[in-house]
């Protein structure tokens, strides 16, 4: 009885060591390469918490497989062995992406924060600029609104003055050149050949005018009468007024070599002597200006 | 001392098949295999190459699993979905890998496209 057991127990004995000597499960085999491999990659440091636990499970099947052979039990701790194994890379390796990840994204906030200051300090500069360049603006607006008025006020008085002049003066081009025609009554009282007052004002601007249009032609002043009176009476009339106009001119600036005087009493109306109108028209001093005569 | 050493031997398989007879079904492994198995396709692990594979083998350890609770091998049952756990964890932490890469080359090319227009704008010292 004592040696049945005895055999028996041998038996056991031997086949336990039988199963040690067997060749390992392909897991195992396949559990040691995973585990050697996670614990070269960038597990240890990034994952050691799951490397430990792939070294514990991979403990738990090598002594599964000492102890119990190439059983169902083994393959199943090796199994999970080789997953903690790879659990503990699969890891380690996203943290380090991770972690890349944040360096890139950290660095991109730090240039980010630069980018921002650098144009926050050149928008700035530029609103210090528009600031300046927005008050000279408005200093250059107001003096153009102050020209503008100094200009609108000289083109109303030079059209008034135009208009003064047209009133008192008529200007027509003709063969012998551009004729200003003078109402007389407006020059001279009658009989009398001292110019009125209100006369000498007109006579400027139409020297100023002379002078500035047309600074160079020669010109004729002409004084024509109507046909009351006798004839040498009215000639030596229109003489003295036409001369007289002259004479003004010079003294406004025409220089005295460009301008003559010359008398032409009643032989050139323009207008019926008959009628008080036509008489009026008569009497008047003609500025005869020669284009081109001065040149 | 044969005597104790003789009653251990025969004793073994005794309480071994005791064991099989009374291993209660493993519910609570199954909950925990289900759920790491739903926590991965809810990630997307049907989608990423790296996982499907983990994935897959955890889905079909859990099929096995019930079939074997079925069989009455609960003990079987318990390591199949021991295994399906594990799979289905990788399938979770590849995902899991995948996206952080795919995060990683976006904040690369995010940060190229910034630095690019910064540049273009003057916007650097």
């Amino acid at each position: 009885m004592n040696r049945l057991y005895g055999t028996s127990l041998l038996v056991a004995l031997t086949g336990s060591i039988g199963c040690a000597t067997t060749l390992p499960p392909q897991d195992l085999v396949m559990a040691r390469g995973a585990y050697d491999r996670a614990s070269k990659g960038p597990a240890p440091v990034h994952d050691p918490a799951n490397l430990h636990a792939a070294k514990e499970q991979l403990d738990v099947a090598e002594a599964s497989f000492v102890e119990n052979g190439d059983t169902q039990d083994t393959r199943d701790q090796a199994y999970l062995a080789i997953r903690k194994a790879e659990l503990s890379e699969v890891v380690a390796r996203t943290r380090q992406s991770n972690q890349a990840k944040d360096v890139v994204v950290s660095d991109m906030h730090a240039d980010q924060k630069e980018a921002v200051a650098h144009t926050s300090a050149e928008l700035g500069r530029t609103k210090a600029q528009v600031t300046t360049q927005g008050a000279a603006l408005a200093t250059q607006g107001a003096a153009l609104q102050d020209e503008k008025a100094r200009r609108e006020d000289a083109e109303k008085r030079a059209s008034k003055a135009a208009a003064d002049l047209a009133a008192f003066a008529t200007v027509k081009q003709e063969p012998r050149g551009m004729v200003i025609t003078l109402s007389g009554s407006v020059l001279f009282a009658s009989a009398k050949w001292d110019l009125l007052p209100a006369a000498q004002v007109k006579l400027n601007e139409v020297a100023d005018a002379l002078i500035k249009e047309d600074p160079l032609s020669k010109m004729v002043v002409e004084g024509h009468t109507d046909s009351q009176g006798s004839v040498p009476y009215n000639q030596d009339l229109s003489q003295k007024r036409a001369q007289v106009v002259r004479d003004y001119l010079v003294t406004r600036g025409i220089a005295s070599d460009r301008i003559t005087a010359q008398g032409f009493g009643p032989s050139r109306s323009i207008a019926d002597n008959k009628s008080p109108e036509g008489r009026a028209n008569n009497r008047r001093v003609e500025i005869v200006v020669q284009p081109g005569t001065g040149r | 001392m044969n005597k104790s050493i003789a009653s251990i031997i025969i004793g073994a398989p005794l309480l071994w098949g005791a064991c099989g007879a009374s291993f209660p079904p493993p519910t609570q492994r199954m909950a925990d295999a289900q759920a790491a198995e739903r926590s991965a396709r809810e990630l997307g692990a049907n989608n990423i190459p790296a996982a499907q594979l983990s994935l897959k083998l955890a889905q079909e350890q859990i099929a096995d699993a019930k079939q074997a609770i079925t069989a009455g091998e609960n003990q079987r049952a318990d390591s199949l979905l021991i295994r399906a756990r594990a799979d289905a964890e990788l399938a979770v932490a590849r995902t899991r890998e995948m996206t952080a890469r795919v995060d990683g080359q976006e904040a690369v090319a995010d940060s190229n496209a910034q630095a690019t227009t910064n540049v273009g704008q003057g916007a650097v010292k």
